[in-house]
């Protein structure tokens, strides 16, 4: 236990990665600081004041991390040049809408902490990138790339799009849609049962998100066996949605208390600060 | 006996008037600012902006009927849908919709279809139809500076006809907008000068802002616009809707405008 308190970072710092304005990082903040006591810091977009330089870099990096065909561990070793100049505009324009390009999420990762985030990352610090674009890791097990919700790690990548794509929608949906089912007349018909694009309750189902990266820097597992904990690992959008609105309660007893051990201990800092 | 509703004109004269009037353009267009290869959506779009700035522009199509897609919706139904902001390019050319739900547009495919090609018509783009694409003109660096083509009945003669020849023809630019077949692109590519990668399968709802996005120079002297532009870069496939076919012909254009110092 006294490892863990070891391992309690001295303060949460959030990046942003394209318009993500659908998330109020403000509310995700108070949260955070008052279940944790932790301090955060919004540190804004991670492409902030970087140098046209770095913009091409970084744009022919990320052009070679581009997942093409899902079924094959593949890299885009040589991008087209239309391919760079999308990645050159998307981290010029901090606002950047559109997603649907899928990323190689380990890479994209070591990609971030190579460069936007290489003078900053300090494993003091919980860092976690916020990005309205799509990771995937490549699976052992089905030999195919999936879309992620979150990548844990330095820094922790929680994909915004990814809360809605990764996590499956109802098996009866898919089916429907199999039979021809038009994709609205199946989003109305199990509406409320999955996260929409846009969607209002983005905030509340990302605070999960944000204490699970912080499980993964304390003891390595962002992870819990209940579903009704906001740690539990949901494959089913409804499984997130339960784990982080309807859950019986937020955390199960035992991540509950590791929480309040956190808590005090950051109490104990700060009255010792104020000494 | 009644007066004769038309003037009394022989076959050879509608023959001469037929080869005149064809040979005359043809020569003309031997040479263009602009070869835009494919007559679908993103094409016509593309030929008609550029049109409108005085750039002559050729279209070649391999099909007698131009408009590609944009004459039928999804199961062949002649609906067509748009979804914001393509419907301000409808208001542009004159073409009646209506909204369906808050963002959807949807238009009849014929009215859409055939505004679409008169407006590219009225701003003086000139068609090659009946016309396939066979093969790229390059120059010192590979830079694309024309096409081959041929008539496309060609294509249906046996096999021990084989003396057929093309014809090359020459342009500032070329623009593949020859949808998910990207032909030029893949032309290229089997030249060994670029790598497509394949329309992906994913994530329809995304693909649109992605064309659009994507849409620009891919190899010098070649823009690729609509559908092509998913094959070439691997986007997600997409639904019947044409927002992003207007919208890359228009960026197509503005690009090209841009490279030639006239935008």
């Amino acid at each position: 236990m006294d490892h863990l308190i070891d391992r309690i970072p001295l303060r949460f710092e959030i990046y942003e990665e394209g318009d993500i304005s659908i998330v109020n990082l403000n509310k995700l903040k108070k949260y955070v600081q008052e279940t944790t006591g932790i301090e955060i810091f919004l540190r804004g977009n991670i492409y902030e004041n970087i140098s046209m330089d770095q913009v091409q870099t970084i744009a022919q990096k990320m052009a070679q991390l581009r997942i093409k065909d899902p079924e094959k561990e593949f890299l885009n070793k040589t991008p087209l040049k239309g391919e760079v100049t999308y990645e050159e505009e998307r981290i010029s324009d901090q606002k950047w809408k559109s997603f649907g390009i899928l990323y190689e999420g380990i890479l994209y990762q070591k990609h971030l902490a190579d460069f936007p985030l290489k003078k900053k990352l300090n494993e003091r610090y919980c860092s976690i990138l916020i990005t309205n674009q799509l990771v995937g890791t490549w699976d052992q097990n089905d030999h195919r790339y999936h879309i992620r919700t979150s990548i844990y790690g330095s820094p922790h990548i929680i994909s915004v799009p990814g809360l809605v794509l990764a996590p499956a929608k109802p098996r009866e949906f898919y089916i429907k849609r199999q039979m021809g089912v038009p994709v609205e007349i199946l989003k109305e018909e199990y509406k409320g049962r999955f996260l929409e694009h846009g969607d209002l309750r983005t905030t509340e189902i990302l605070k999960g998100y944000l204490i699970q990266a912080l499980f993964y820097d304390l003891i390595g597992n962002p992870f819990c066996d209940d579903s009704d904990c906001r740690l539990f690992n949901s494959h089913w959008q409804e499984e997130m949605l339960h784990a982080q609105l309807d859950g019986k309660y937020e955390f199960c007893s035992k991540h509950e208390a590791l929480l309040k051990k956190i808590r005090n201990t950051n109490k104990e800092v700060q009255s010792l600060k104020m000494v | 006996m009644p007066e004769k509703i038309f003037a009394a004109v022989s076959e050879k004269e509608v023959t001469r008037a037929i080869v005149g009037g064809f040979a005359k353009q043809f020569i003309e267009y031997v040479e263009s600012d602009c070869l835009i290869i494919g007559g679908g959506p993103s094409g016509l779009m593309a030929g008609r902006d550029l049109a409108l700035k005085g750039l002559k522009i050729l279209i070649i199509e391999r099909n007698n009927y131009i408009g590609g897609g944009f004459w039928i919706g999804g199961y062949l139904m002649n609906k067509v849908t748009v979804r914001e902001p393509g419907q301000k390019i409808l208001e542009e050319l004159g073409i009646p919709y209506e909204e369906v739900t808050p963002g959807l547009f949807v238009a009849d495919g014929p009215h859409a279809c055939s505004k679409l090609i008169a407006a590219a018509c009225d701003a003086g783009v000139k068609f090659a139809n009946m016309t396939i694409f066979d093969d790229v003109i390059l120059r010192e660096g590979n830079r694309v500076c024309g096409a081959v083509v041929n008539w496309t009945p060609v294509q249906a003669l046996p096999r021990e006809i084989t003396c057929v020849d093309p014809i090359a023809l020459e342009a500032k630019i070329v623009v593949d907008s020859t949808g998910h077949d990207a032909c030029v692109v893949r032309k290229l590519e089997e030249r060994g000068i670029l790598k497509t990668s394949g329309y992906g399968a994913m994530w329809v709802e995304q693909s649109e802002d992605l064309v659009v996005e994507h849409t620009g120079e891919v190899h010098p002297g070649l823009i690729v616009t609509g559908m092509a532009v998913a094959t070439t870069y691997g986007l997600p496939r997409m639904g019947p809707t044409f927002g992003a076919m207007l919208l890359s012909g228009r960026k197509g254009a503005q690009i090209i405008l841009k490279k030639m110092n006239k935008d």
